[in-house]
């Protein structure tokens, strides 16, 4: 299978992957420790979430969120790729709100405004850095 | 260790744990040589950090621990920056501010 990122179209689209992939993989996280009791320690905790059926769902998202992300950083500076994952805190809290009920306030709309721009900014920068093959060998 | 300075420090060590495991992967997906080893070592980077965290959570409050995550990326750029001589231009510093105060502001409590 040959997947290619380097043009600007299918970078975009390696990159809203990532976020798709991590809003899922946070949310999954957050359901299988939903069931477990509020006052489990961290072990217990560990171990609760290794007992979900859904833990070899969650187990699968975050191995394409791995092969999907080295395919990215083939063609994107890291610098340029990983802020703009930072968009799974909006769509976290957005899912949230509808999955869990949780409660958006002024703050956190503030936050998600702030992140949407921060994004945007840096979605204006060059994608690749010049006369940089990514690395010092 | 049991102190809430303890849980900050643990929290920014794991941003900076976060910073260096991403230059690992990068690493990996760009250079011909040492593939396997980079990754390997990104993701070993990867599962301390996620259990160094852990360990922070348990002596800081979660509106303390979350919001400070954002500073992981700063960690990146920031080693971006020095180990992978990425070009940081105006638009991307400015980005990457608002970027952390944002996830700040929403990983924060109401």
């Amino acid at each position: 299978m040959k997947i290619d990122f380097s043009s600007r179209r299918m970078l975009i689209f390696g990159i809203a992957l990532a976020t798709i992939l991590d809003t899922v993989g946070q949310l999954l996280w957050k359901y299988c420790v939903a069931g477990l009791p509020s006052d489990a320690g961290l072990s217990q905790a560990a171990w609760g979430v290794l007992h979900q059926p859904l833990f070899i769902v969650l187990a699968v998202v975050f191995l394409l969120q791995l092969f999907n992300w080295m395919k990215v950083l083939e063609h994107a500076d890291l610098s340029f790729a990983q802020p703009i994952t930072s968009l799974s805190y909006v769509t976290v809290l957005v899912l949230s709100a509808f999955l869990f009920g949780e409660h958006i306030g002024a703050t956190k709309v503030a936050g998600v405004l702030c992140v949407l721009g921060g994004v945007w900014l840096v979605s204006q920068s060059e994608s690749h850095s010049e006369h940089n093959p990514g690395v010092r060998s | 260790m049991n102190t809430p300075l303890a849980g900050i420090i643990l929290v920014v060590l794991s941003s900076a744990i976060e910073g260096f495991a991403q230059v690992c992967l990068k690493k990996s997906a760009v250079l011909s040589v040492r593939k396997r080893e980079w990754l390997a070592l990104g993701i070993v980077l990867f599962v301390f950090e996620a259990l160094l965290y852990s360990g922070a959570l348990q002596s800081l409050d979660i509106s303390t621990a979350y919001p400070l995550g954002a500073l992981s990326f700063v960690a990146v750029t920031l080693f971006s920056r020095w180990l992978l001589r990425e070009t940081i231009d105006l638009k991307r510093w400015l980005g990457l501010g608002l970027i952390v105060c944002g996830a700040a502001l929403v990983a924060g409590q109401p």
